[in-house]
């Protein structure tokens, strides 16, 4: 088996129940989920909210124990301890001690996971530098801005240099800025051959980052692959919007390339598919229109989890579950 | 070696956390001015007023250690899960047995810490109104030390599986009935029924003996100490709560953490 196709993270029929209140009715949280994450590849645990996302994480992170099934990270079983030197976990909005400063409590983490002494104090100054948090490194954590508070908390999740890293919801809360120097981190640490499993429910997160997903639905995975071979079934479109168009031209688009018009007066509105907004833009050009605006149109994640609840839906009605 | 290191970065945290908490200096302080209102009281008798300062004394440092070990121990825990504080620690290679022996171990040096506090105090009280200082206040202090480690077991074994109102309850309940169980064997042994010397007797072996612990009289009258006296209690504290420690760790092995 090659390097790249090295199974990092396994999942075997997991299932897990939870007994809310007095414990005598069974809520079944994931029902015989499995999957696999390979080495270096950014890997997304998509699904709508309650879904069994972060339960799944927990269990990876011996936080819960499952029903019944196995998990493991690097060929270990996931309540053992000792592997964990290998990995970090940013839980969504994380919390921290709050009367640590940043620094103090990096070295809390790195202690806590074996980073030897003479390299601590180098390998903190390099994270927070990495995060940029130089300056509010002194300054306790109960002053930190949520933002702030995410970046200490991936600090903390790469403060012992792992291979595998675990992620719930990263950018979740965060603001434009903040979203983008998330994205950039994931990528170079894709870049330096870190396997990166993230939950997440942003479909533009997803489509930019990973490589894999696995799609969850209360509590069974309905996909596992490429994100695009996911979304290949719907056909891509864009939305262009053109000033100054011949109205006979406008007229002729909705037959020709399947673009409905929408909008009134100068700025006319086109849904497109993307195979032909290339040849549409450059008509419309010719007879001396402008092009104001091309917007790729975006199959919203609702959709996908909607076609996937319908699917659900409907095996569960023919396996006559409840 | 490494899971010592372990369990002493979180004991250390859990003792910071505790000297950048403001609790504890209110209760520090309450005690301390107990210590100091035995000044006051002991002007109201005309005999025996460095005893009535020092029993007021001691008893201020016992009771206050034990209300610090029980009001700051059972939300020892369950805070970190509570906060999802724990979720992190636990993320990293330590086991949750060495989560719960740093735990313990950083509540006790923060209770053996004000037992230092408070017991400086009662020596400068004592030396401030003349009253004698000797070996025996010394064991006494020792054992009130020991005492309070019990307490941070049970304390910690509480905060391990339940809230902190429950386990104040509970905490406050063990604490009283750890000093009366001695009471409880006696009263059994005299009743002249032999069920209820043996359920008294069984009573008496579960809960804890924290009246061993209690060596107040001993010191304030001057009354010679035997060594035995002094270490049978450390070896039963220890012992005892290395069991309670060894039933929270077996509890808290088999929580879900959601």
């Amino acid at each position: 088996m090659s390097r790249a196709e090295e199974v990092v993270v396994q999942v075997s029929d997991v299932v897990k129940d939870f007994r809310p209140g007095l414990g005598v009715r069974r809520k079944r949280v994931l029902d015989g989920i499995s999957f696999s994450v390979r080495r270096g590849e950014i890997f997304g645990f998509v699904g709508p909210n309650g879904a069994g996302k972060t339960t799944t994480l927990k269990i990876l992170l011996g936080l819960i124990r499952p029903t019944a099934g196995t998990a493991a990270i690097l060929g270990h079983g996931v309540r053992e301890t000792a592997f964990r030197r290998h990995v970090g976990f940013l839980p969504e909005n994380p919390y921290f001690y709050e009367y640590l400063t940043g620094r103090e409590i990096l070295h809390f983490y790195a202690r806590l996971s074996g980073v030897p002494a003479e390299g601590r104090a180098r390998r903190v100054d390099e994270l927070l530098g990495r995060v940029s948090l130089q300056a509010a490194a002194d300054a306790r954590l109960r002053t930190y801005s949520k933002g702030m508070l995410q970046r200490i908390g991936i600090a903390q999740a790469l403060v012992h240099d792992p291979q595998v890293i675990f992620l719930d919801e990263p950018m979740s809360g965060l603001d434009p800025i903040g979203r983008k120097e998330i994205r950039d981190l994931i990528l170079q640490l894709h870049a330096e051959g870190k396997t990166i499993f993230m939950n997440t429910h942003i479909l533009s997160d997803v489509e930019m980052l990973c490589d894999r997903v696995a799609i969850i639905v209360k509590g069974h995975i309905r996909y596992e692959g490429p994100i695009e071979d996911f979304l290949g079934g719907e056909e891509r479109q864009c939305d262009v919007t053109l000033a100054n168009l011949p109205p006979e031209l406008a007229d002729s688009f909705d037959g020709r390339f399947g673009a409905p018009r929408s909008g009134r007066g100068q700025n006319l509105e086109f849904r497109v598919p993307e195979k032909h907004a290339g040849e549409m833009i450059r008509i419309a050009l010719d007879a001396g229109a402008e092009l104001r605006s091309l917007t790729p149109h975006r199959v919203s994640l609702e959709t996908i989890f909607l076609s996937a609840v319908e699917q659900e839906a409907r095996e569960a009605a023919r396996e006559g579950r409840g | 070696m490494s899971s010592l290191l372990r369990i002493q970065t979180i004991a250390v945290n859990t003792v910071r956390e505790a000297v950048r908490s403001k609790v504890l200096y209110v209760l520090l302080f309450f005690a301390l001015v107990l210590i100091g209102t035995g000044v006051l009281l002991s002007t109201l008798s005309y005999v025996e007023r460095e005893r009535i300062l020092q029993d007021v004394g001691l008893a201020a440092v016992r009771l206050f250690g034990a209300a610090i070990a029980i009001f700051v121990g059972v939300g020892l825990v369950h805070k970190e899960v509570d906060r999802r504080t724990i979720f992190t620690v636990l993320s990293k290679p330590v086991s949750r047995s060495e989560f719960l022996l740093g735990k313990f171990a950083g509540l006790v040096a923060t209770l053996w810490l004000q037992v230092v506090v408070m017991a400086a105090c009662f020596c400068l009280v004592s030396w401030l109104a003349g009253a004698p200082l000797g070996a025996g206040h010394a064991k006494a202090l020792l054992l009130v030390a020991g005492e309070l480690a019990v307490l941070c077991a049970v304390a910690t074994l509480f905060s391990s599986f339940t809230t902190p109102t429950l386990a104040s309850l509970f905490g406050a309940g063990f604490y009283l009935v750890g000093h009366l169980t001695r009471d409880l064997r006696e009263l059994g042994s005299q009743s002249g029924s032999a069920a209820a010397e043996q359920a008294t007797a069984l009573l008496h072996r579960v809960l804890p003996d924290l009246e061993a612990f209690n060596l107040s009289i001993e010191a304030v009258h001057g009354l010679p100490i035997p060594a035995a006296e002094v270490w049978q209690p450390l070896l039963y504290g220890a012992f005892y709560s290395a069991s309670l420690l060894l039933i929270a760790s077996l509890v808290f092995e088999r929580r879900d953490f959601r």
